[in-house]
């Protein structure tokens, strides 16, 4: 089991976390016109790095709160934890 | 406002386990909480109000993992701007209610959403270590965390270290199912049900 280090709570195991995808996929603007073609890779287009990802972690029986991780996705060494509005 | 007991139909008074030979005063003791008034404050993210402003029965707004509390009230850090407020007075947000405007903090009525099982005796946290993931030797008089208990999402309050007495909230509706788990795991030290 992993030990992820919560940006509110500290070092919790893995079991009070959920799993939130792609870290570095940012929604396009409000009011901005979207084409369908960057609509579908807002969607559906994701990395599947071998080594250092960004992750979004939610901390779901904890402080209930998104943060972002960096995660190694061979060893699963998670190098970095941040609240969403700080940079990794 | 007078609550239904969760559980009432499954809490029997009386000795369990594996308690045969020994101390009566060295068994865990098991008891449901009821009649209690909780609500969640929540601090709404554009709010430019300090947390400092505000007070509730006197006590102010506790740091994460912290609990404010006096012989009444007690209220529990559950996440940045998210608070439980626990009291036995009944009418204490009728009251208090004036200085919470709706323009900055969300208030939610949650007194009879949750069911509370007390734990109490030394091997209190044996209890815990059974089924949640947390180090709960890290944890003292005065903290309070949410995590799980055998997959169910609950709230501790680690009331006193002396006696050791810690308090744990689960929702309402899983709350047979979390008393089963508490009181099976105390079966091996032997409890008194109370």
């Amino acid at each position: 089991m992993l030990n992820i280090k919560c940006p509110y709570c500290g070092e919790r195991a893995q079991k009070e976390f959920a799993y939130g995808g792609d870290g570095t996929i940012k929604r396009p603007e409000l009011d901005k016109s979207v084409t369908d073609k960057e609509w579908d890779a807002f969607v559906y287009e994701r990395k599947s790095p071998r080594g250092k990802h960004v992750e979004f972690w939610h901390h779901i029986f904890g402080c209930r709160q998104w943060f972002r991780a960096q995660r190694d996705t061979v060893t699963h060494e998670i190098f970095k934890t941040v609240k969403l509005d700080e940079e990794i | 406002m007078t609550q239904f007991s969760v559980l009432n139909s499954i809490h029997k008074k009386g000795k369990f386990g594996n308690h045969e030979n020994k101390n009566e005063k060295n068994l865990l003791k098991i008891s449901e909480i009821n009649n209690l008034a909780i609500f969640q404050l929540v601090k709404f993210k554009h709010s430019a109000i300090e947390n400092d402003y505000l007070t509730i029965d006197h006590l102010g707004l506790p740091a994460p993992l912290k609990v404010t509390s006096n012989d009444t009230t007690r209220i529990l850090w559950m996440g940045p701007n998210n608070w439980l407020i626990v009291s036995k007075k009944l009418d204490l947000l009728e009251n208090e209610s004036k200085k919470i405007d709706n323009v900055n903090f969300a208030l939610t009525d949650l007194s009879n959403s949750k069911t509370i099982i007390e734990i109490e005796g030394d091997l209190a946290d044996e209890v815990l270590k059974k089924g949640c993931p947390l180090n709960i030797n890290e944890m003292k008089e005065g903290d309070c965390s949410n995590s799980i208990y055998n997959s169910i999402s609950v709230t501790l309050d680690f009331i006193s270290d002396n006696p050791k007495k810690i308090r744990v909230f689960s929702l309402r509706s899983y709350g047979e199912s979390f008393y089963h788990s508490i009181t099976d795991a105390c079966l091996e030290y032997g409890y008194i049900a109370i």
